[in-house]
Order: C-alpha cells, then sequence, then structure tokens
C-alpha cells in the first residue's frame, strides 16, 4: 500500500514548560493539515506549551510504500533522512552525499520521499541538510521526528476519541488477529537552546549561573530549577527542599513533560527514540521490565536502557501496565543520568484502575482527560464516592508534600476510610493496594540503614569526607569503627523469595557544603529498588506524581515488600529523594536474585552470607560459581590527603562534571603507579607496585564466575572491558555472539557468566582513557594451587596444594615472561611480523596532521611507509578459526620522536593531569582471541610476567582464533596516555575456517588491509569493510597550529566558545582519517553541499565500492579511547545487532561505540539494500554533536554498472 | 527408502522403549529436563498415557508451576533421571 503525508519543516516557538521556558528558534516537521493550525495556537500561547508543537510522529505499516511530499519553510536547504527505511538514495536520502543528486529541499521548495518500510519498529528521521551542531543547526532545535511501523494489517486510534488519527505521540493500535495496545513514543533529545520568559538564559536560583543545558522528551522538559522557585517563593510547600518533590504532583501538579496515561494490564509500546545530537542517556521505567530486543525471546530482561543520539528501541513491558502485580498509580519514566534528570529529562506512565470518561478531576481540580479502554480488553471499573480509584483516595493536600504511605513506618499511621477501600484484602507494610509476593513464599529480611561516613578511596588519602552508604544494621558497628572496609551494600537471596526490607534513614539532615556543593538539607531518604515486584504507590521508594512519598525522615524506618520471581541480575537500589545532592557520594547498592535452591557462601570461610561484593554461591543443579559484582562511579567528589579537592567544578552545585571515579569506592590511579624508572609499562604490574587497591576478583583456574556489572554514579558513559576472559552476548543463548566489552550507563545492570580457562592475572577495567587513568581497573586472580583464603567449588577438582609461595610486589620490574612459541601448537601457525614506529599521518587533503603518530604496521610495509608509498592505515590483520597465530613485536620507538618529554600530554586532556612520561616500550593486546594471560596478553598485569617490548626489541604473542569472532580490537597497552590515542591500535579479523583474503583491485591474496574480498569454499564471496573509529586524536593543522578539537570544528559556532568536557576534547575520524566539515566550508560554504564529492572529491575517510547485491560485511571496531559514546549509522541498509544470532533485531545503526566495542554488521540482502539500489550511502556517527562536524563520516558507494578498476564478485 | 523405513522403526522402537521405561517406573520421583519452558521438572510419575507422562510436579524452577499436574510428552524430554532406589537420590529443593 502507498501510504502519503505532506510534511512542511517550519520555524516555530517551542515552549517547553509552563514556566515559559521557550525555544524561540525551534524548528519542526508537522503534517501540512496541521501547519496553520499549530502556528495559530503558537501564536495565541507565546507562553504555555502547545500540544501540537511536538515531534512529527506517523505512521505506516509494515510492507508499506510511504510517499512524504516534502516542503521547506526554513532559511536554508533541509531534507528528511529515514533510518531504517530502504529507498532509492540517489533521490530520497534527503541529503547530498558523494556522486548522488541533492535530495534537499532549497527553501520554499518541495522535494518527493518515497521510502519503503520493510520491517516493523522504529524509523528515526531528521534533517542533513544543515548538520551544524551549533544553535544555529536543524537538529538541536528539533528537526526530527519518528515513523512508527506497525505489523501488517494494523489500524491507529486517538486515545482520547477512539477516533482515528493521523500523527501524534499517543496512539491505540489495532489488529485484526494480534491484541491492541497503547503506543507511547517517547524522543528524548538534548542541547536544544532555551531561553526563560525574560528572553535571557534560565539561571539556576540557587548558584544564581546559568542553569544545565536542555534535557528532555518530546520538545517538553521540567526542571527541578523551576519547580524549586515555587518553593523559594512560597507558593506551594515552604517547608520542602527541592529535589525531594522534583516529581511531586501535590505540590505541583502534573509536569509538562510528557504523561503515557493507560490502565492496568494494558500491552503498551514505549517507542523510544534520541533525537538528540550529543549525549547518551539512560532511559528507566520504574516498576516493569522488558526484553532487550523485543522480537527474541532469549534477549536480556531490561529495566534500563542506554541510548545514543540518533537510535532507538522498543520497550514493551513484560505483563503489561502495572507489570505482573499488576501495580497502578503514577510510575516515573526518567533518564537517570542525575544531572538530565534534575534538569527535566523525566515524565510519567499513569496507570489508572478506574475509568476515565472525562468526568473526573486529579485532586488540584484539574479534569482528567477521558481514556478509551482497548476495545478488546475488560473496560476498568467506574470510579465512586466509596472507590473514586487512583489518585483521589489518596489524603493529599493539594500545594503540600504528598502523604507518607499507610502502614509502612514504623509507629506511622494506619489507614483511611477511602484507603481501606481501596486497599487489597490484607493489607500489610509495603504492601496495601497491590501484594506482589503470592501466598506462602519464603519471606527474607534484610535491616538496611542509611548512613554518613568517610570513605578513603586509595593508598594515597584521596577521600569523600561526606560518604553515604547503605549498610545492614548487623554491619553498623564494624563499619563505622573501621573494623569493615566500606563497600557498597549487595545483598542475595534465592528466586521466589518475598524480601521484607526495613529501611532506617540514619544520615545527618543536612549535606553540608564544600568546593563541590552547597548545603542541602537531604532530610528524607528512600531506598528505590529495579527489577523486583512491588506496590508503587506505598513502596517506591520515591515521590512521584499523585503517589505517596515512600521516603523516611531521620530516624524513622519504613518496611518495604518486594518478590522476586524468578532469578534476576543485579537489581540496583539508591536513594531516590536526593540523589542528585548524594548519590555519587555512595548512595547505591544491588541485590542479587540468584537461581532458586542456591546457598551463598563467604568465599574465605565458607559460611553461609546473605550480603558481600564477592561470594561463592552453590547450587544442587547447576555448576557451582563465583558471583562478583562491580560498580562505576563518577562525579566522585574527593579531596586529596591535603585536604585539596580533586578537580572541583567551576562553582559549587554546578554539575559541569565534577570529580573523579571510582569502582565499589575505590580507585587506583595510574599517576601514582610510575616505578623507580618512570616507565608506564609497568603501571598495571603488582611485581612492581603491589596490588592495586581496587577489587582482586578471586578463583581458581577453572571456576565459573559472574560478574554483575552496575553503574552507581552519576552522569558518564562506561565501557567495561575484561582482558583475557569473554561471555556470551545473551546469558541464556549459546547462539549469541561473544563479547569482552560493555558500555553502562549509570543504573544499568548486567550479568557476565564465564569461566577462567588458565591460572593468572586478567585485567578488568573500565577502559576510556580517562577513567582507566584515574584508576578505574584492577584484577582478575585466578590460583593454580590451593590458598588459604579461599574455598574451592565443591563441585570442582579440588586444587592442588601449594607447591610453591605466591608472588610478592619486589618493587621491581618483572622479568620477561616465557616465550609462549616454545609451546606445541594446535592447528595451522600463522606468523605476522609486526613493527611499532613513529610516523607522522596526514588524516585529510586539508593538511589537518598528526606529527608524531605511533602505528602498528607488518615489517614488510615499514619501508613504504617511511618513503610516503603508503599512507599509514591502523593494521588490520586476519587469520581463521583453529589457526595458531604467532605475532612478533618489534619495537622501533625512538624517544626523540615523542613530543611531550616533560610528561605532561597537554591536549586533549584527562581530569587530574599529572606527570606520566612516555614509555619507550609498547605491547600488542588482542581482544576475544585465546592466549595465556601469562604470555601472550599483550600487557604486564598483576603478577604476570613482562609481556610488553623494550626499544629495539622484539617478543612473539601466540593467539588461538578458538572462534570467528570476527572483528577484535588490537591495542598497546604500555601506556595508555602517550601512544593510543597517537594510533597504536588496530583490527585483527578471525575469519571462518578457510578463509582467504583478496586485494579487491588486483585479487591478489593480501595480508593486511581495510578492504578485502574475504573467499571461502563454503560461503559466497563476500566484500568486508573495516573501520576503525576513534576520538581523542591531537592534531595540528596545515600551519602547525594545535586544532582544538571539537571546538574548531563547530560549523557556525557560536560568539562565545563553550568549554568542553575533557571526554569531548581531541578529533576523531575513521582509519587515521577526518574529513572535518570545517575545511569544506572553508572553501565552499553551502551547508547542505559539504557531504558532496561533486563539489569537494571524495572524502579522505575510506570509500567502499561495491556493486549491487554483492554481501557486505562491516568489521566496525573502537580501540581508542574517550568517554564520549558514538552510534555509526548506515545510510539506506540495515543488518542484525548479533549477527550470529537469527532472532536478532534487524537496525540500520550500532550504538554504543566507545574504546573496546566492536560490532560485525553483515548487511541484509548486501550491497543496494532489498531493493538493490545503487548510488553513494553514506556511513557517519549518529552524534551530531560533535562527531559529524569533526569529520566522522565516509561513503560506502554501491555501482550499478562495471566499473573497469573494480572486478565483480561474481558469486554464482 | 529402505534406509527410512528403518529409521522410522528405529524412532519408534526407541518411543516405545523409553514409553515403557515409564511405565514400569511409575509412582517414581524423576528428574526431567526440557528445552522449552520451564526447562526443569522434578515429580512423581503419576501415569502414562500413549507418549504422554503425566507428572505430579514437586519442583520445576518457577515456583508458580508447582504443585500442579503437567502432562510432558517424551519428545520434549531431553535428560530424565528416575529414581530406582539405585543410584543417586534426586535432592528434596528447599527454598
Amino acid at each position: 500500500m502507498i501510504r502519503k503525508y505532506h510534511v512542511v519543516a517550519i520555524p516555530i516557538r517551542i515552549v517547553v514548560n509552563t514556566f515559559g521556558d521557550h525555544n524561540p528558534n525551534g524548528m519542526m516537521y508537522v503534517l501540512k493539515e496541521n501547519e496553520q493550525k499549530v502556528k495559530d495556537l503558537v501564536k495565541k500561547n507565546p507562553f504555555t506549551p502547545v500540544e501540537l508543537v511536538e515531534p512529527l510522529v506517523i505512521r505506516a505499516n509494515e510492507g508499506d510504500t510511504v510517499e512524504i511530499l516534502f516542503e521547506n519553510k526554513l532559511p536554508f536547504n533541509t531534507g528528511i533522512h529515514f533510518q531504517e527505511a530502504e529507498y532509492d538514495v540517489c533521490d530520497s536520502d534527503g541529503a547530498m552525499v558523494g556522486y548522488n543528486k541533492d535530495s534537499t529541499a532549497a527553501p520554499n521548495e518541495c522535494m518527493l520521499y518515497r521510502i519503503h518500510a520493510v520491517r516493523e519498529g522504529n524509523y528515526f528521521f531528521s534533517d542533513l541538510g544543515n548538520p551544524s551542531s551549533s544553535e544555529d543547526g536543524s537538529n538541536s532545535n528539533g528537526l526530527f521526528g519518528g515513523l512508527c511501523v506497525q505489523n501488517r494489517f494494523s489500524w491507529w486510534t486517538d486515545p482520547v476519541t477512539g477516533e482515528p488519527k493521523n500523527s501524534g505521540a499517543y496512539a491505540d493500535i489495532h489488529h485484526p488477529i494480534l491484541p491492541s495496545f497503547r503506543e507511547y513514543v517517547w524522543m528524548f533529545h538534548d542541547e536544544m537552546e532555551v531561553n526563560d520568559v525574560t528572553g535571557n538564559r534560565p539561571i539556576n536560583h540557587i548558584s544564581n549561573q546559568e542553569e544545565e543545558s536542555f534535557h528532555g522528551a518530546n520538545y517538553r522538559y521540567e526542571p527541578e530549577n523551576r519547580r524549586s522557585q515555587l518553593l523559594a517563593e512560597g507558593v506551594v510547600c515552604p517547608n520542602c527542599e527541592g529535589e525531594e518533590v522534583h516529581h511531586d504532583s501535590w505540590v505541583f501538579g502534573d509536569p509538562s513533560s510528557p504523561i503515557l496515561r493507560g490502565y492496568v494490564g494494558d500491552p503498551a509500546k514505549i517507542r523510544l527514540f534520541h533525537g538528540g545530537e550529543k549525549e547518551t542517556h539512560v532511559f528507566h521505567y520504574h516498576v516493569h521490565q522488558w526484553l532487550s530486543d523485543s522480537k527474541d525471546l532469549s534477549s536480556e530482561v531490561f529495566d534500563a536502557q542506554a541510548i545514543s543520539p540518533q537510535s532507538h528501541y522498543t520497550i514493551e513491558p513484560l505483563y503489561g501496565l502495572g507489570s505482573l502485580q499488576g501495580s497502578y498509580g503514577d510510575v516515573v519514566i526518567h533518564c537517570h543520568l542525575y544531572p538530565h534528570f534534575a534538569a527535566g529529562m523525566w515524565g510519567m506512565n499513569r496507570i489508572f484502575d478506574t475509568l476515565q470518561d472525562g468526568s473526573q478531576c486529579y485532586p488540584n481540580g484539574v479534569p482528567i482527560q477521558a481514556l478509551q479502554p482497548l476495545p478488546d480488553r475488560e473496560a476498568p471499573p467506574k470510579p465512586t464516592e466509596l472507590h473514586p480509584g487512583f489518585p483521589n483516595f489518596i489524603p493529599g493536600k493539594v500545594g503540600n508534600k504528598a502523604p507518607r504511605p499507610p502502614l509502612g513506618i514504623k509507629g506511622g499511621r494506619n489507614m483511611t476510610e477511602l484507603e481501606t477501600n481501596a486497599a487489597i484484602d490484607s493489607p500489610r507494610p509495603g504492601a496495601v493496594f497491590t501484594d506482589p509476593c503470592p501466598k506462602g513464599v519464603p519471606v527474607k529480611e534484610f535491616n538496611i540503614s542509611v548512613i554518613e561516613l568517610p570513605i578513603v578511596y586509595n593508598k594515597q588519602g584521596w577521600h569523600d569526607p561526606k560518604g553515604r552508604i547503605y549498610v545492614l544494621d548487623e554491619d553498623l558497628e564494624d563499619v563505622l569503627s573501621g573494623k569493615k572496609e566500606p563497600e557498597p551494600l549487595v545483598i542475595h537471596a534465592s528466586a521466589h523469595t518475598c524480601l521484607q526490607i526495613n529501611f532506617t534513614n540514619r544520615l545527618p539532615h543536612i549535606l553540608d557544603g564544600d568546593a563541590f556543593q552547597l548545603v542541602t538539607r537531604t532530610y528524607e531518604s528512600g531506598f528505590h529498588i529495579h527489577f523486583v515486584k512491588f506496590d508503587v504507590l506505598v513502596c517506591d521508594g520515591a515521590n512521584v506524581g499523585w503517589n505517596y512519598d515512600s521516603s523516611v525522615l531521620p530516624g524513622e524506618t519504613i518496611r518495604y515488600s518486594y518478590y522476586a520471581d524468578v532469578e534476576l541480575k543485579a537489581w540496583f537500589f539508591h536513594d531516590h529523594l536526593f540523589p542528585l545532592a548524594h548519590q555519587h557520594h555512595g548512595v547505591f547498592g544491588s541485590g542479587v536474585i540468584q537461581p532458586r535452591f542456591s546457598k551463598t557462601l563467604d568465599p574465605k570461610t565458607g559460611e553461609e552470607v546473605d550480603h558481600g561484593t564477592q561470594v561463592t554461591v552453590t547450587n544442587p543443579l547447576i555448576a557451582n560459581y563465583r558471583d562478583f559484582v562491580l560498580f562505576a562511579q563518577d562525579f566522585t567528589q574527593m579531596f586529596d590527603q591535603d585536604g585539596k579537592p580533586l578537580n572541583p567544578p567551576n562553582f559549587p552545585g554546578s554539575q559541569d562534571d565534577p570529580g573523579l571515579f571510582g569502582v565499589n569506592y575505590k580507585n587506583e590511579p595510574l599517576q601514582f603507579r610510575l616505578g623507580p624508572d618512570c616507565d608506564p609499562a609497568y603501571s598495571f604490574s603488582s611485581h612492581v607496585h603491589g596490588d592495586p587497591i581496587t577489587p582482586i576478583l578471586e578463583a581458581y583456574e577453572g571456576d565459573p564466575i559472574r560478574i554483575r556489572l552496575l553503574q552507581g554514579a552519576q552522569e558518564e558513559s562506561h565501557s567495561f572491558n575484561v582482558h583475557g576472559l569473554k561471555w556470551h552476548k545473551e546469558r541464556g543463548n549459546l547462539l549469541s555472539k561473544q563479547e569482552s566489552q560493555q558500555h553502562i550507563g549509570i543504573s544499568e545492570s548486567f550479568t557476565f557468566e564465564t569461566y577462567i580457562p588458565r591460572a593468572g592475572d586478567y585485567l578488568w577495567a573500565f577502559e576510556t582513557e580517562e577513567d582507566l587513568w584515574n584508576g578505574l581497573w584492577g584484577i582478575i586472580r585466578a590460583y593454580d594451587e590451593k590458598v588459604p583464603h579461599l574455598i574451592s567449588l565443591s563441585d570442582r577438582p579440588a586444587p592442588l596444594k601449594r607447591s610453591k609461595p605466591l608472588p610478592k610486589s619486589s618493587g621491581k620490574n618483572p622479568p620477561p615472561a616465557v616465550d609462549p612459541t616454545n609451546a606445541l601448537a594446535s592447528g595451522p601457525i600463522k606468523r605476522f611480523d609486526i613493527v611499532a614506529f613513529q610516523i607522522p599521518i596526514q588524516y585529510n587533503d586539508f593538511g589537518d596532521h598528526d606529527p608524531h603518530g605511533i602505528i602498528f604496521a607488518l615489517r614488510e610495509d615499514m619501508d613504504d611507509i617511511i618513503k610516503g608509498r603508503k599512507q599509514p592505515q591502523p593494521l588490520i590483520i586476519r587469520a581463521n578459526r583453529g589457526d595458531t597465530v604467532d605475532v612478533t613485536l618489534t619495537n622501533m620507538l625512538k624517544a626523540d620522536l615523542f613530543p611531550f618529554k616533560d610528561g605532561i600530554y597537554p591536549y586533549p586532556e584527562v581530569k587530574e593531569q599529572a606527570f606520566y612520561p612516555p614509555s619507550l616500550r609498547i605491547s600488542l593486546h588482542p581482544q576475544l582471541l585465546d592466549y595465556d594471560v601469562k604470555t601472550s596478553a599483550g600487557e604486564t598485569v598483576g603478577f604476570n610476567d613482562d609481556q610488553t617490548v623494550g626499544p629495539g626489541e622484539k617478543r612473539t604473542y601466540r593467539w588461538f582464533v578458538d572462534s570467528s569472532y570476527g572483528a577484535c580490537g588490537l591495542w598497546d597497552m604500555a601506556d595508555i596516555r602517550n601512544h593510543k590515542s597517537q594510533g597504536a591500535f588496530g583490527a585483527f579479523i578471525a575469519e571462518p575456517r578457510g578463509t582467504e583474503y583478496l586485494d579487491p583491485y588486483t585479487l591478489q591474496t593480501v595480508k593486511t588491509g581495510a578492504n578485502v574480498i574475504v573467499k571461502n569454499p563454503f560461503l559466497p564471496k563476500i566484500r568486508e569493510f573495516v573501520l576503525v573509529m576513534h576520538d581523542g586524536v591531537r592534531l595540528l593543522d596545515k600551519d602547525g597550529q594545535l586544532i582544538i578539537d571539537p571546538i574548531d570544528g563547530i560549523l557556525l559556532p557560536p560568539a562565545e566558545a563553550e568549554e568542553v568536557d575533557t571526554y569531548d576534547q581531541g578529533s576523531r575520524g575513521f582509519n587515521y582519517r577526518s574529513e572535518r566539515l570545517i575545511n569544506r566550508y572553508r572553501k565552499h560554504p553551502v551547508l547542505h553541499e559539504l557531504f558532496s564529492s561533486i563539489t569537494f572529491g571524495d572524502p579522505s575517510t575510506p570509500v567502499f565500492e561495491s556493486y549491487v547485491g554483492e554481501p557486505i560485511t562491516i568489521r566496525l571496531v573502537t580501540p581508542a579511547e574517550r568517554r564520549r559514546s558514538h552510534t555509526f549509522h548506515l545510510h539506506g541498509h540495515r543488518f542484525r545487532f548479533d549477527a550470529k544470532d537469527m532472532n536478532s533485531r534487524v537496525e540500520s545503526f550500532a550504538g554504543f561505540n566507545v574504546a573496546g566495542a566492536i560490532r560485525d554488521l553483515e548487511l541484509i540482502s548486501g550491497a543496494g539494500a532489498t531493493n538493490g539500489f545503487h548510488g553513494d550511502f553514506m556511513y557517519r556517527s549518529g552524534n551530531i554533536r560533535w562527531d559529524i562536524e569533526q569529520g566522522m563520516w565516509g561513503i560506502m558507494r554501491v555501482h550499478r554498472e562495471l566499473q573497469e578498476h573494480l572486478p565483480p564478485l561474481n558469486n554464482k | 527408502m529402505k534406509n527410512l523405513e528403518q529409521m522410522d522403526m528405529i524412532n519408534a522402537r526407541r518411543d516405545d522403549a523409553i514409553v515403557e521405561h515409564f511405565v514400569r517406573n511409575k509412582g517414581r520421583k524423576v528428574f526431567i529436563l526440557t528445552e522449552s519452558f520451564p526447562f526443569m521438572f522434578i515429580g512423581n510419575i503419576k501415569d502414562v498415557i500413549e507418549d504422554m507422562i503425566a507428572l505430579d510436579v514437586l519442583t520445576t524452577n518457577v515456583a508458580a508451576l508447582e504443585g500442579r499436574e503437567w502432562y510432558i510428552h517424551i519428545h520434549s524430554i531431553n535428560v530424565f533421571y528416575i529414581e530406582t532406589g539405585i543410584g543417586e537420590k534426586i535432592p528434596d529443593l528447599k527454598d
């Protein structure tokens, strides 16, 4: 079917909340039929939000062809670029890329786009006519939207009227066979220009400094700053502080931000998009869980989803609204990054238990809009005087803080008559209106307090004098007296347990002020939980909407009740009343719901325990295992031993990346790991420095382990890597791909289940440069023989009696590790002779270059590279499954060629810069491959011997290709400050057995290269394109001036350059190339032509060529190095998220590309996609700010006609 | 063709043998793993109806599915162990 829409891009004033905050220069896509209406409404309502001013959401069915007549009423060329869709790239790309003709529309002109909705799902669309990231760009001002593609034969109606509708974020979707469901579009976006009613930038009323940037959803946000102004002015709740009532509708009425309405049990889909430019957000939805891949039943269960720019997910809550327990009330949805949450990036899912026909009102007298029941579900009962339904039975007082729940607080109140009517038959503390626990289920009780105490983070005395942590009451005395080290509280229970938590608030009333923060009256605290089942009205540990405030005052105890129905991952808990103020002081922990019938033991004594970050788990049915929990932290507010604040913000209370980092309240900064010879190569060595203070996760060789990964605080992305171990992406699916890296944002939780094949020290690390620099790393230690402080697993062979003493720190550099090639090899041996040397790298034809590049190359290519006959490329080598790979690395680094011999690398910076001179040693570390960490990890870690290579020396590593993993990163681990962003990385591609690799132009066999044909007797010939995405590069321009990217690369820059986070600093690109748009713009200042090869010739980034229909695999690796995560998007093509999993979702983007990320993208139907289109398809970052401008883009060229220089694959 | 027929016979005999084995062990405790949800059963063999096992289920992974009768087709059984008094006892699993 052909579905037609007439879409207009218009300038529009976007009012983002009822406080009159607005973007005077907003832009939006709107249906032609609504254009005049929306303009009129905005004119009449200059300071109040207009419902029709929302990101355009249109709908189609799978299989439809969608024709968009696009009309541009903006003063520059714009277009609509659709992700996920298939289309003719020459006329419907909404861009001007390569040698394609221009498919943007000039001002006041029209363009017809025809796209194919090949599959159900979320199709994000946005403008590429104006790629500027500044306030003069289109994307930051709102020019994006979503096409929701439904199952075939679907139709949709308005949830209020029941009438058919053409556009809008909310619709009820119906189908002749499938159940009807509520569809809600949640469009995160950020960095939009916002002014207050006076036309000035909003000022924070406490600090009197400029407010945080816009972080919102659907062109709305509801900032804490605005709401707390009403408190300060005494308009409402004068005794409230601010953050604790930020989401309280009793105080303020409902927010302007999205409220997704439904009835208990309604099936629902939240179409989650990221229309913003820059930040990776974490979508968190209280009470509910969902499959991370809604079409893949073996995918992981999530309740928090990180999302990077221009990507999208479908959130389909299991059991429908209210989850298994049928909870009702207000369920907050928010970005879990607290500065964003406080900035206003939140809304609610309002779940009613009674029918809303439009005749009811909220407690503040605001009418409740009607809500049509879904036609295939029984309508909920009508409200009556005795049973008014949520929220009208709650005894709150408008203008005051929400009441506390009945029964829950020890010594607290009982129920009112209306509450009694609404309650379940046998209400009890923590389960009043819904009981999550089935009858007869075992109950496990924990007494937990939150306390304040100083926490020392490292051996150098960096400390947080106002640490705040959860602790079991039984440990209170030991922790406060220093007998027990503070660590994040982790409680353990088995599946099918009713958890009873008696939570006592023992915090002081005041969080004192210092260089980081202003004095805050954190007088109440709650215990908010993820994953488990509970009654949201009384047990959320939060204060949301018209619910109760389920927190307690100092000295009070509240009782919560949860049910763990099945084995759960590590569920996060934290405070929800003042998290912005104090969660980064340590207010977080986790519960782990182990498989049923498990016992958790103290790994030292073997005694049964119910808490601890490291336990040993036994189970009568499955293999016993070691269980380790790690929490990443940022914004950690520390002082050094002399009381100097470490990385304080510009002013107290600023959320501009204050403080440093921690893991389980510890860190081990590399600046303190320089030995007597000041060589960074031994920073991770326990021989030289002793073990780090960060967790050492202990096991015996062969033990199964589970690593539970969480992030406890506060705003940033982190990239967890384990060297030498790997796990399945989907824990229950042996067919899912194996990984050794995971991106994480706050509140996400992952379980990595694996085993330790050999004794030795394995590095775990949050491996972006700044995290690692500031100490987020530690060791997994597998013993070969018995040690007295670790019990063995009862179902494993007993470890042998210790025959040699355990190693001790000597303060000296370790000896070289033994030569692994002395052992017998398994399978064919493939040898690579690799050299590491310094060479200037030209990043583009405009003269941007790194004069101090460090590269790995095959020895046979070195001479050609030095003499300029070959351009430096990241080293890409390949071997096949079953091969043993001997890599001999020769170090040719020269001390004279390092630029900063004083030991301070000036730009890009890291927080807490310190002396760390360049190492003359180098190494090569591979991901995923099988090797002995004691000889071939390509790093010197723990008590393993030295595996780095000295200048003029060489060393051989032995790696075994035990699976055809596809892409694996390679990088140096001898000096993470002075080597990696300079180019000391590459990729290893593990191919199927029997594969040959050919040059795509000569068809000769090759040993290296980013563009090859892979030929295998059992497979079609495939073109393999390897993209190495990297950032943090220090470039000089053609005049030798330092390029301060990203600022220097901004198109249409603001008058005053803003200060960027350290982790955004540096240039970026693919494969040592960067096609910075600013260079093109200076030459030809026409924004929509900046990607055009007609105007500029081809970009310097790789242009990969193929013919229509040829099989293509893109191998994407991100070895280096900054904490900002990048989305990857390929125009007009789609691929499975997991190439090895046939049930995996199919999309055109891959998110979270950050240090260690690897992706294998097998293009569905090959080059040109299913319909066989030809032309130039852009590959690029999805981050408008600050990637595309800064050169992170290139072209995949698909030819229709035979080219003389490119032999076709001729697959029969 | 002949091979196919032989194969059919082998499968039929194998099925018969399993059914016969369960019939002989009626009333006994059994441990069964299946490929599909809920993956694991411990219970008493109540009856065998053609090639379906009627099981009084004592324990599965999911408590809500316990204490009731389940019918399991022999083709969905991947692994089983019947407690006969010889060999290991099936553990009594308690929350």
